[in-house]
Formats: structure tokens, C-alpha cells, sequence
């Protein structure tokens, strides 16, 4: 375990020089966001969608026992911007991109394509890690911001189609509840997660052991320990900000 | 023998108990052919790691071109690798590009060529690997030889002063690999750099080599000019050559000899 912290240490370490020393491949950067984002976005707005549409039916049936129907808008909005859309993105972030960057760094490394990298004299830091880092910093807040409509968006419809209820006053309570500070933390905590994302699963592909049973590993542990990661790290922001 | 352009001095390395190179001495003789032989899992692929740089040594230095890579910080072996080429096992071509796109990675990244010079060279080395007109095929459609020769095209395309060969007949057919070694032979004539290639191909290595080097459980058991080698009366050597001596001795129908004494 410590072995892994301090071999985790190393590599964040390395791939910060290479971010601040070295010419940033933007091209490669933007590839990396592109291919994140979008590959990502049906799945997550579906799941977000739902999520929603649970968070509008789930509070109503709460609130409507105290006679507060009303305080519907503020609860789906300060429960979906504040924890349930970084943490989703999160979670499928890791499920997905995290899977893919530990899958194919591991099959690059046991197929020798790092090592053929380092020996054409071509940081594979530079060209492999720092690409998927930066992309998935542009990718993961732009996808919260879009998860917080789409769930704002769904819970309203709900509201209104479903339970009957004013679609005005659901939103005007929705977004007076709101403030800047907390669609910046959300921000904040996509790209944290991001960051984590792809330093943890980035880490377990370049360590991968030989063969399928190394590769099926090193994605098991890029996405356990991502998902572990962002949960402790989300209730530490969460108590940094809002305690 | 020429002076040498890659030194090991008391090269040890051992992974847990495992004690796979013991006080390694070798010199690898300039702008000839070196082929390290020995069975499977005797260090051969480890020793080459150790020459570019990508393992260190738990005791010992190496040096290439004097200078000793084992000490040198990461910028400055960055330096000394672009010097060197090497053929991996597999070829280690990047799926997602075209075989040209492969071979011109290196060119792209270290020399200011235009794309129109960049293209011509790899159509170039394309040619010298015997396959031309192959730049825009995706890697996904080579055979394993084709792949073999792609990774030797790109080992070559900087024009380094050593090319490093790891294992270029491992899971080739018989015809295709005769096809590399005369390849090796005609580009190492053409390039006149120094080539160290593992094998645990003795047939090969007499064909290919002007020197051959036997390790043996981490230890090189012999050092000798091709010819040399091959009437060593070291009895690893001699048990490591029986095999090939007794399938050259029934194909012949007659006593044992080596295509490269004929």
C-alpha cells in the first residue's frame, strides 16, 4: 500500500513537471476533452435525467407530509448542483474514461509501446498522460454544468406534468436557493475528480502487470479506487466549503 | 576487435530473489553485428533494457558511446537515445496510426522536416525494409513479419548509430525469418552502424552476426567472433548449439554443420 502512495506520488510529480516544462500537445488535449465529453454525454444526461426526475418525486412525497411542496425547487436544486451532479459525473467519468485510459495505457505497456515511446526519446508523460489530465479538466465541468440543467430541467417537468404542481414557483424557488458559490464548487469538484480520474486511472495502466489478467487489474483498480477517491475527497470539500 | 561503442561493467540486476544479470562484463564492438544468444529467461531482453535505459542496474554501469547511462539525468539520456533505434519483440506500433504515421513518429518529434521531407523519408526506409508503398496501410492489416519489418523501418528512420533487435525471429515462420536476417545483413552492410541483436536463434545469429555473446544464468559464458563461437568447447555452448547441429545433421543427412561455416 505504501509502496503504491509513494509510487502514485512519483508519477503525479513527474507528470506536474512535464504539464509545467514542457511544450503542451494542445492538439492531443483537445482530442482527449472531445473524446471524453462526448463519448460520455448520452449516458451520463440519460442517467442525470432519471436521477431527477427520483430527486422531484422523492421530495415531493417528503415535503408534501409536512405540507412544504413548495421547498420542492430548493431541494432538488441544492441536492443535485451541491453533491448529486459532480458525484455523478464522477462516477461515470471514472466507470467510463477512467476504464478506457487504464485499459489502453496497460494493453500500451505490455505491448512495449511506452517503452518504445521512451525509446524514440518521446516522453510518454508528456504524450500520454498530461493530454488525458488536461482534457478531462475542459471536459468534466463543462459535463456538470450540463448534468445540473438536464436534472433541474427533468425535475421541473415532473413537477409540473407528473405531480401537478406550479412549474414557475418550482423554478423560482430552484434558482433562488441557488447561489454563484455553488455552481463554482460543483465546478470546482468536476475538476478535482477529473484530475484524480486520470492521474488514478492513468497510474494503474502504467503500472499494469503482464497479460489479460494484468489489463483486467489495472482497470478494476483505476475504477475502485476512483470512485473511493472522489467520495472521501467530495464530503472533505463539501466540509471545507460549506461547514 | 573494433573499439567497442556500448560497455557493461559489473552489470547485476535481480528482480525480488531472482537473480537475473551477476556481474555482467560485455563490449559491444562499433559498425559491426553483436547477436546475444541464450535460452529463454537467462536476462537477454533485460540486458537490452539496460542499454537504453529503461531498467537500472542494482550494481555496475553501462556506457554507450562513453557516456554512462546508468548516471546520466533523464534530459541527457533522452540525448544518447537518439542514437540508438530498436526493434521490439512485437514491433510496438501504435494501432491508431498508419504504418507511414508509425514510422514517422520519430522524425516528427525530433527534426524540423517538412511534411512533404518527411513522407519521402519514410517512403525511403519503406523501400530499404523491402516495403514500399505501404505508408498509408493501417497496422491493423500487417502480418507479424510486415509489423517486424515496420518496427525496424522506424528504428532506423533518425539514422542512429546503433540498432538494438529484440528477438527479430521470435514467432515468425521459418521463411520469414530468413527474409529478416538477410535483411539485417544487406542494411547492416548498406548502413554501416553497429547492430546488437537478442536471439535465442543460434541459425540466425551464424548468419547474421560478426560476433556472438552467450548468456548463461545471468553470466556471459562466451564472447567470440561468429566462427569462434561456434567450435566453442564450452559444454553450455555445445548443449545450447545441439539442437540446431542435430536438425542441420538430418536435413543434410550427414554431419552436423551451420550455414554459417558452409
Amino acid at each position: 500500500m505504501s509502496g503504491h502512495v509513494r509510487g502514485f506520488a512519483r508519477f503525479v510529480g513527474r507528470t506536474a513537471s512535464r504539464a509545467w516544462h514542457h511544450p503542451i500537445p494542445t492538439g492531443k488535449v483537445w482530442e482527449q476533452a472531445w473524446f471524453i465529453g462526448v463519448k460520455a454525454m448520452p449516458i451520463l444526461l440519460t442517467m442525470t435525467a432519471f436521477i431527477g426526475s427520483n430527486l422531484a418525486l422523492q421530495g415531493y412525497y417528503a415535503f408534501k407530509a409536512l405540507g412544504g411542496q413548495s421547498l420542492l425547487g430548493m431541494f432538488v436544486s441544492l441536492a443535485g448542483v451541491r453533491e448529486m451532479a459532480p458525484l455523478m459525473v464522477a462516477a461515470m467519468t471514472a466507470a467510463k474514461a477512467g476504464t478506457e485510459m487504464a485499459s489502453q495505457l496497460a494493453v500500451m505497456r505490455i505491448r512495449e509501446q511506452i517503452d518504445a515511446l521512451e525509446v524514440m526519446s518521446i516522453d510518454p508523460y508528456t504524450w500520454l498522460v498530461v493530454p488525458r489530465c488536461l482534457g478531462i479538466l475542459i471536459a468534466l465541468p463543462a459535463l456538470t454544468m450540463m448534468c445540473i440543467l438536464t436534472l433541474i430541467g427533468t425535475a421541473w417537468l415532473v413537477t409540473m406534468l407528473q405531480l401537478g404542481e406550479s412549474g414557475p414557483q418550482f423554478l423560482h424557488t430552484a434558482f433562488g436557493a441557488l447561489t454563484g458559490q455553488d455552481l463554482w464548487i460543483a465546478l470546482f469538484k468536476a475538476a478535482v475528480f477529473g484530475l484524480l480520474i486520470s492521474l488514478i486511472s492513468c497510474y494503474c495502466g502504467f503500472r499494469s502487470k503482464p497479460g489479460p489478467r494484468g489489463v483486467g487489474d489495472a482497470t478494476n483498480a483505476a475504477v475502485v479506487t476512483s470512485a473511493v477517491v472522489c467520495a472521501v475527497v467530495n464530503y472533505l470539500i463539501s466540509e471545507w466549503m460549506y461547514a | 576487435m573494433s573499439e567497442p561503442i556500448i560497455s557493461l561493467r559489473g552489470v547485476s540486476k535481480a528482480f525480488g530473489d531472482l537473480v537475473v544479470l551477476d556481474d555482467v562484463d560485455l563490449d559491444i564492438p562499433a559498425g559491426q553485428t553483436t547477436a546475444i544468444i541464450g535460452p529463454s529467461g537467462t536476462g537477454k531482453s533485460v540486458l537490452l533494457k539496460h542499454i537504453v535505459g529503461l531498467l537500472h542496474p542494482d550494481a555496475g554501469h553501462v556506457f554507450v558511446e562513453g557516456v554512462d547511462v546508468t548516471t546520466v539525468s533523464e534530459a541527457e539520456l533522452y540525448e544518447v537515445r537518439k542514437s540508438m533505434g530498436m526493434l521490439f519483440q512485437n514491433g510496438a506500433l501504435f494501432d491508431a496510426m498508419s504504418t507511414g504515421d508509425n514510422i514517422a513518429l520519430p522524425l516528427r518529434h525530433h527534426t524540423s522536416l517538412s511534411e512533404a521531407e518527411i513522407r519521402a523519408r519514410v517512403e525511403e526506409v519503406l523501400e530499404m525494409v523491402e516495403l514500399p508503398g505501404l505508408y498509408d496501410r493501417p497496422t491493423s492489416a500487417l502480418s507479424g513479419g510486415q509489423r517486424k519489418r515496420v518496427g525496424l523501418a522506424r528504428a532506423i528512420v533518425l539514422q542512429p548509430e546503433i540498432v538494438l533487435f529484440d528477438e527479430p525471429n521470435s514467432g515468425l515462420d521459418p521463411l520469414t525469418s530468413d527474409t529478416i536476417d538477410r535483411l539485417i545483413v544487406r542494411m547492416k552492410e548498406t548502413l554501416g552502424v553497429t547492430f546488437l541483436v537478442i536471439t535465442h536463434d543460434i541459425v540466425s545469429a551464424a548468419h547474421i552476426a560478426d560476433h556472438i555473446a552467450m548468456l548463461h544464468r545471468g553470466k556471459v559464458e562466451a564472447f567470440a567472433p561468429t566462427a569462434e563461437f561456434l567450435r566453442s568447447t564450452s559444454p553450455v555452448v555445445r548443449r545450447f548449439l545441439q539442437r540446431n547441429l542435430d536438425l542441420d545433421a538430418t536435413t543434410a543427412g550427414g554431419a552436423p554443420r551451420l550455414p554459417h561455416l558452409d
